[in-house]
């Protein structure tokens, strides 16, 4: 990556940092000052999306550790989810405890839960991980709905309450919004510092040939079993947030197809960026919104009026399906490596290369 | 005692249908190197078209039938050429998720064309049951299993004593050896393809034939994964001793189990089967072993 002319480091710290140019500095204090101004602008539709949008954005971002930077291919992010959510709502429905001991415990327990089919990971390699991480999914499923009643509610769910911190209570959607803002840009920043640091190297190398990384000394079983600690952790915290702000966990809600929708998105935005991650979960949320908001205009057409109210799933599967194939085809890298050709070519304007 | 023995016998003809299915997967896999997750939209895509020419159309039901497979197997090609056929040489990962995409796609369109109702696919075999002593067996079963078995005998044979199957497991031990060997990989691939097709209806004919379905009957593809793996994702012939396996002990979990945790255990068990033997063994039962090189 090229940096802008004049920009060059001369300390240690300078060369780390992530934002290292004047302009970098006033696009991020203006992307901030837009979040937060968000709420204040938007309607209450507008809202509850972009609340599942920082659900989803952590969700993803911790796949892609998972997927894109440590190469595994993992099918259970929902699933990992769903166990966080449980966690959160079980420590919230019977011991009362505050959200910042609940949410990171949904995300450790999830974890937990990850790095066991991480274990997995360590014998198993290309898509029979993909079968394993299945499997994670039809086991949460089934465990939830077996535990005892008195720990998880089996088929009824968990029921919550609105969440508070230090009495200020999280029941309206703007409330939530700037909770999950705050926590969705720490994980994120978090997955920054992840990924530049000797353990996203660590995870690339496995990528790249695991056996080569074995011979020049990393510990593959370690990195592979940490990638999905910290997928799964990310998986967990999102689905701690889910509960807060469903305010009701069952295991329904934490479908395979939740897991498909996440690849899906890694992949439009491109595999191994944490860009990547965001641009494709975006890009892919507000489709999906989209298609919500015109589904009923489009049952009015005389065509599609057999079809009634499944022509929104019907419709999202056929084009999530249709743009994972094409992006996989014609752009596998995704769309961040576009954003990163226009950005070079700004850069070095009027210079062709 | 009755109730446990018609737990095993229909769990192992369980098992023998999702033996048929996994050996879609297996003919692909053997040849492609492409694991297929859309097994079970093609399957419901067989059920719908033999009711689509058989009821919609009117058309005679054995001519529905010979139509279903000859347009399944030309859905398989479709699939092979459009979307498989550009990704030669791609790394694995593509594969995998081209052909989840391949799912979502399908069950989408699927939806679109048939929507989500309830469709009855005539019987193609007879619907009594088969009275054995005092058990009662599904005869749609019983006769898709003894298919199943003939079948997988017949494609252990082809492809370890024909030109053209050899051909085929030359294939699927590399591409690029096969080619400079002047085999005709994509034709192979194709051929693959197809076939596949053609046994996901077969394996519509044999579960639905006879009764209502709705698009969910997809999930069956990957309810048929345990077998795939336990056989080893290589073995034609491994898949209806894997199919056995599973199917015997899934109904064994259901009978024992299932008063422990009020049913649901028979969809769990296969997994925990197929995650324990992966440990153990990661190539499966009857896996090819490979050695990798840096």
């Amino acid at each position: 990556m090229t940096l802008p002319a004049g920009v060059y480091a001369q300390t240690y710290d300078q060369d780390q940092a992530l934002i290292r140019s004047k302009p970098q500095w006033l696009w991020f204090v203006g992307l901030m000052i837009f979040l937060f101004a968000l709420p204040l602008f938007g309607g209450g539709r507008a809202l509850g999306s972009m609340n599942v949008m920082w659900i989803t954005l952590i969700a993803v971002v911790g796949l892609q550790i998972n997927v894109g930077y440590a190469g595994q291919v993992n099918l259970g992010q929902s699933a990992f989810m769903g166990v966080g959510a449980y966690a959160a709502g079980a420590l919230t429905f019977h011991f009362d405890l505050p959200i910042w001991i609940t949410i990171p415990a949904a995300g450790i327990s999830a974890a937990v839960f990850g790095s066991m089919f991480g274990l997995a990971a360590v014998r198993i390699k290309g898509f029979y991980l993909a079968l394993t991480t299945i499997a994670a999914q039809y086991i949460f499923g089934f465990a939830m709905l077996k535990l005892p009643k008195a720990w998880f509610g089996q088929i009824e769910g968990l029921r919550l309450d609105p969440v508070s911190l230090f009495g200020f209570e999280f029941d309206t959607d703007v409330r939530i919004y700037y909770l999950f803002a705050a926590i969705a840009v720490l994980m994120i920043y978090g997955a920054w510092g992840i990924v530049r640091s000797r353990i996203g190297r660590a995870l690339v190398a496995v990528r790249d040939n695991d056996n080569a990384a074995d011979i020049i000394g990393i510990n593959v079983f370690y990195y592979k079993a940490l990638s999905f600690f910290i997928g799964a952790f990310y998986a967990g915290v999102a689905g701690a947030l889910w509960g807060y702000y469903i305010r009701y966990v069952l295991s329904d809600q934490f479908t395979l197809w939740l897991s498909v929708w996440y690849l899906g998105m890694l992949i439009v935005g491109g595999m191994g960026s944490i860009q990547g991650a965001i641009i494709g979960t975006v890009v892919i949320r507000l489709l999906q919104e989209f298609i919500t908001y015109f589904a009923p205009w489009i049952i009015t057409i005389e065509m599609f009026s057999g079809i009634g109210g499944e022509i929104i799933f019907a419709s999202m599967n056929m084009l999530l399906g249709g743009i994972i194939i094409l992006f996989i085809i014609f752009e596998p890298r995704g769309l961040v490596h576009r954003w990163n050709i226009i950005k070079e070519s700004y850069r070095i304007w009027p210079f062709p290369h | 005692m009755i109730s446990l023995l018609s737990h095993i016998i229909s769990g192992a003809l369980t098992g023998l249908l999702f033996a048929l299915i996994a050996m879609g997967f297996v003919i692909i896999y053997r040849s492609g190197r492409v694991f297929n997750f859309a097994q079970g939209e093609v399957v419901v895509v067989g059920a719908f078209l033999i009711w689509s020419f058989a009821q919609y159309l009117g058309l005679p039901l054995w001519l529905s039938v010979v139509l279903a497979f000859a347009v399944s197997a030309i859905l398989g090609l479709l699939v092979e050429k459009l979307i498989l056929r550009p990704l030669v040489g791609e790394e694995l990962f593509a594969l995998v998720m081209v052909t989840i995409g391949l799912l979502v796609f399908l069950r989408g369109a699927v939806l679109v064309v048939w929507g989500a109702d309830i469709y009855f696919i005539p019987a193609i075999f007879p619907m009594a049951g088969i009275k054995v002593g005092p058990l009662m067996l599904d005869r749609g079963l019983v006769y898709g299993g003894g298919l199943t078995i003939l079948i997988a005998v017949l494609f252990s044979w082809f492809f370890n004593h024909t030109r053209m199957g050899l051909e085929m497991t030359a294939v699927a031990e590399d591409h690029q050896i096969a080619l400079s060997l002047g085999l005709k990989v994509k034709r192979s691939i194709a051929a693959s393809w197809a076939i596949s097709g053609v046994l996901c209806t077969l394996a519509a004919i044999i579960f639905v034939g006879g009764k209502g379905m709705t698009f969910m009957v997809g999930d069956i593809g990957l309810a048929a994964l345990p077998v795939a793996l336990l056989a080893g994702l290589e073995s034609v012939g491994g898949l209806i001793l894997a199919g056995l396996l599973i199917g015997i002990s899934m109904g064994l979990a259901e009978h024992f189990l299932d008063p422990v945790f009020q049913g649901g255990v028979g969809a769990v068990f296969p997994f925990v089967i197929m995650i324990i033997v992966l440990l153990i063994r990661p190539s499966g039962l009857f896996g090819w072993k490979t050695i990798e090189r840096i």
